[in-house]
């Protein structure tokens, strides 16, 4: 069963995209850190579609569904946008970002890292970005600290 | 996005409380933008109070880099929740040359005193 969030496109409501990704996270009984990673990864999908597709208009609207289906969660954003091929992207190197002191270019880069699946469907007059997670019963090793 | 601001001697420290996401990392970004532009080279955010973090956070803090290291400056983050390191681990920006990650806040002057 899908869980639909629609918001406008400012970014003011990307707080209530994380709350809703958070309580439909802990419905699936995903536990942390992947929550916070996947909620991460939606919240970078549906920024770029505010500000880049939409310059955060505040009309347009994007539509957030979550699901699970077996041991993968998805996450759908329907957007009436031009499109972006997120699912081709080639991320930044993060030091080439640091190094032209940039601010953007690590968003998609995020969720490359923590999605397994990305994949973007063009309909008639929208797109869809779904975004997919394998949920295992073990937590998630954390990245390594550096020393 | 509240953001809390204590000058010491070499350098000064913000304390954002909250979210920092697309839509609050601007006010971040514009004062850190004001103490750089000030002369000050050396900048400790404390991230004990910094509740989410996400791309666009990260993309004030990595910005300075380069202009601080020129400056012989530093920047320091320290006290971040698990869940906010994360999102710097995932991307390595833990170990950028330039960018200190530390769980204590600076207690003097130490942290800045020598060149990175």
């Amino acid at each position: 069963m899908k869980a639909y969030l629609q918001v406008r496109c400012s970014k003011s409501q990307l707080a209530a995209i994380r709350d809703f990704a958070r309580e439909q996270l802990a419905q699936m009984q995903v536990g942390e850190p992947v929550s916070h990673q996947i909620v991460l990864a939606i919240d970078e999908a549906c920024a770029n579609c505010m500000i880049h597709q939409h310059q955060c208009d505040g009309y347009s609207v994007l539509e957030v569904s979550m699901y699970r289906k077996g041991d993968v969660v998805y996450a759908e954003i329907r957007d009436s946008g031009q499109g972006f091929p997120i699912d081709r992207y080639q991320p930044e190197d993060v030091h080439h970002i640091v190094q032209r002191r940039g601010k953007g270019g690590l968003g998609i880069n995020l969720i490359h890292h923590i999605m397994d699946e990305i994949q973007v469907e063009q309909g008639e007059d929208y797109y869809v970005y779904k975004l997919g997670k394998r949920i295992t019963d073990d937590p998630a090793p954390r990245p390594s600290t550096a020393p | 996005m509240e953001i809390k601001e204590q000058r010491h001697e070499t350098y000064v420290t913000l304390i954002p409380v909250g979210d920092l996401d697309a839509n609050s990392s601007v006010e971040l970004d514009e004062r850190i933008h004001a103490i750089v532009e000030s002369g000050c080279s050396n900048i400790h955010v404390d991230g004990r109070e910094i509740r989410y973090i996400s791309s666009a956070g990260l993309g004030v803090f990595i910005s300075y880099l380069e202009e601080l290291a020129l400056r012989g400056g530093r920047f320091v983050v320290s006290g971040l929740a698990d869940n906010v390191r994360d999102v710097f681990q995932i991307l390595g920006l833990d170990k950028l040359d330039h960018l200190v990650l530390t769980d204590a806040a600076p207690q003097d002057d130490q942290l800045f005193a020598a060149k990175p």
